[in-house]
């Protein structure tokens, strides 16, 4: 009789599953339950039939198509003990989607479920720079849309930094390739937005960019970003996520920087509205100076008319002038006038002053009004 | 010398102009005030519009560190 310890035990059982299970001639197929993903690195779910269960782990960066449960799945791996624990778990190293159309199913749940959290939110959208200084550019070096932005770059804009960050766009390495572009242009930064551009392909070519990771990244992004993937049918989650979506690289070229003849065109304008102002402000002032001068002239011409008449009413005060229509001024003795019988008395001598002398005379009597 | 003047900030540069038509927009009557914002508005598009026929896009592959 042999008796083992339990971690003997545990690993005679695994190096049996090892000797027993071809990981490259048997797979389980099953149907997805209890999906999840922890510290955004291990998978966890069951698969399962009718009558049974068994517990999955893989590690996330091996899972290339999006995951829901209820789908049904073939797993390529190999069964283990987990030491610890004591704990039967099937470690995934290949998972396929099996069935019609499971891809576009698992891709429309995924989707539906990225929506809900909130990663393809519009106002949650940064708007790019006008203009742009400098710019990220992740792409394959030898890509035609490489070749086709900046081309279109180079006809409308110029004076803009671009760095390359060259990332593998298709296959298994892309999303993995695309991550580490981005996260590389988070520290060479600040940039004014992250060009992400690959050519057109077939979906499965793309299914690159609907990687949940990448999406992810995508939307925890802090440098505004642009995807443009060339000419495809279905819009993927990675460009739902991005801030702006061009729909091929030229596109995205224009718009990402204005056409330089446009914005010469705009600063002339702006050059000559500046000018006109400028003239019609000369103009108006002189029109002040022009209204004020005439006004200060009226007036001028008013205060004389006035000035004028003042004196003829002063002139008409003169009592030269009164005494040489034949009026008199009497006064008594001591040169104080009389101007009412009331102040003379009869016999009084008096002073009666005319326009060219004076006679000594004495008062015969008095009457009262005359009229 | 000549490179010198290329080295404004296209952005800025933009925007100040900008402001400057807004400026002329609202109507501020100081004649003296827009005769010195119509000279900053010729330098600025000067400036603007040889930016933009001199420089070209630099562009430079970063190596993954």
């Amino acid at each position: 009789m042999q008796v083992f310890s339990v971690s003997q035990f545990i690993n005679y059982l695994n190096e049996t599953f090892k000797a027993i299970w071809d990981t490259q001639e048997v797979a389980i197929e099953g149907e997805v339950s209890g999906y999840r993903v922890s510290q955004g690195q291990w998978v966890n779910f069951d698969v399962k039939d009718d009558e049974s269960l068994v517990s999955c782990f893989m590690v996330l960066g091996k899972l290339r198509v999006p995951l829901e449960d209820g789908l049904r799945v073939r797993l390529y791996g190999y069964p283990r003990i987990y030491t610890k624990f004591g704990k039967f778990s099937f470690n995934v190293d290949r998972l396929e989607l099996v069935g019609e159309g499971a891809i576009k199913k698992a891709l429309a749940a995924l989707k539906a479920r990225l929506e809900a959290e909130g990663l393809f939110d519009r106002d949650r959208k940064r708007s790019l720079p006008r203009f742009p200084k400098r710019i990220a550019l992740i792409a394959s070096r030898e890509s035609a849309a490489y070749g086709d932005f900046i081309r279109i770059l180079n006809e409308r804009w110029s004076g803009l930094e671009v760095d390359l960050y060259h990332a593998v766009v298709q296959g298994e390495k892309a999303p993995e390739s695309v991550m580490v572009c981005l996260a590389e242009a988070h520290s060479k930064g600040p940039y004014d937005a992250a060009v992400i551009t690959r050519g057109g392909g077939s979906f499965e070519e793309l299914m690159a960019f609907n990687d949940e990771r990448l999406v992810r990244a995508i939307f925890a992004s802090k440098i505004p970003t642009m995807i443009a993937i060339g000419h495809e049918r279905d819009v993927s989650l990675a460009e739902l996520a991005a801030d702006v979506h061009a729909s091929t690289p030229t596109d995205c070229a224009r718009r990402l920087v204005p056409d330089k003849r446009d914005i010469i065109f705009e600063v002339a304008q702006m050059q000559q509205g500046i000018a006109q102002q400028l003239t019609q402000r000369i103009e108006n002032a002189k029109l002040l100076i022009e209204q004020a001068t005439q006004s200060a002239e009226r007036w001028i011409e008013a205060f004389r008319t006035r000035v004028n008449s003042l004196l003829r009413l002063i002139a008409s005060f003169d009592p030269d002038k009164i005494l040489k229509r034949g009026f008199a001024m009497i006064m008594a003795t001591d040169r104080s006038v009389i101007t009412s019988t009331q102040s003379a008395k009869a016999e009084q001598e008096i002073i009666v002053r005319l326009h060219d002398g004076e006679l000594n005379a004495k008062i015969n009597g008095k009457q009262g009004k005359l009229i | 010398m000549a490179k010198k003047k290329t080295d404004i900030d296209f952005a800025s540069s933009f925007k100040e102009l900008e402001e400057i038509v807004d400026w002329f927009e609202q109507g501020e009557p100081d004649l003296d005030e827009g005769l010195k914002k119509y000279e900053r508005a010729s330098e600025l598009a000067k400036g603007l519009k040889e930016k933009l026929d001199e420089a070209e896009n630099r562009i430079r592959e970063i190596k993954n560190t």
